[in-house]
């Protein structure tokens, strides 16, 4: 099984951990994308609705599982074929509701391409924003580091 | 010359049109938060696209706003919108009036 280690900086990502819990408890009833109602048929768009929360749920449980107490002890994370896509979600979805929920303030451009300056931020903005980047850098460390065969299979 | 009159040859002729009864698109919408990078694997993956194909439409995305991936029967649609969904991509389901 291929797999991925990635040594992280315990006092840069530490902090991370407390906005990225808040947010992901922000997920656990709500989608990060709302599903649009299907005309006449609520039945089928909660039911819908219950299997896409399932699914978030689940890989936003992925993605916190990684920084556990051996993370705490080496600085590791591992990404392979069982979690990499799950988290890639995760990310996905927890950097959807932080936009939502934190950096409405930021234009769409600055966001897209980075531009920002994370020194002139306040707290807890700082945080929030490193928690961003951070999430989008983990994205990026899977898709360019596991294999097609694993991603697009 | 000789014309043949033949007694079978049918009155009616019958057109038979094969048509995409209750065509859809899939029409994926932009969002300042996902990388260009996660929707063109999105879309290799979901859809099949190769490389390129998948890099045109998230490029049409981002700089159009929008881009139709998919078109076809309405449960297919349906079921792609689902999928896309569940990687968090804005999708919405449009009724292709040509079809």
């Amino acid at each position: 099984m291929k797999r991925i280690e990635v040594k992280l900086s315990l006092p840069v990502v530490a902090p991370l951990l407390d906005v990225m819990k808040s947010v992901a408890d922000s997920l656990m009833g709500s989608l990060a994308v709302p599903l649009n109602p299907i005309e006449g048929d609520e039945e089928m768009h909660d039911t819908l609705q219950a299997e896409l929360l399932g699914a978030q749920n689940g890989g936003v449980r992925s993605l916190l599982e990684m920084f556990d107490r051996e993370f705490f002890e080496t600085g590791m994370i591992a990404f392979d074929e069982e979690n990499a896509e799950p988290i890639l979600r995760a990310c996905a979805a927890l950097r959807l509701r932080m936009r939502e929920q934190y950096l409405k303030t930021f234009e769409d451009e600055s966001l897209e391409s980075g531009d920002v300056e994370i020194e002139d931020l306040p707290e807890p903005m700082r945080h929030i924003f490193m928690c961003y980047v951070f999430l989008a850098t983990i994205q990026e460390l899977i898709i360019q580091h596991l294999d097609s065969e694993i991603l697009e299979g | 010359m000789t014309t043949i009159f033949s007694s079978t040859q049918p009155q009616q002729e019958t057109h038979t049109e094969l048509a995409l009864a209750g065509a859809c698109r899939v029409v994926v919408l932009n969002d300042p938060v996902n990388l260009m990078s996660y929707v063109v694997l999105v879309f290799k993956k979901v859809f099949g696209f190769d490389e390129r194909t998948a890099r045109k439409h998230m490029l049409e995305v981002h700089e159009l706003g929008r881009s139709v991936v998919w078109t076809g029967l309405r449960e297919k649609a349906e079921a792609y919108a689902f999928t896309l969904h569940e990687w968090h991509l804005t999708a919405i389901i449009e009724t292709d009036e040509k079809n």
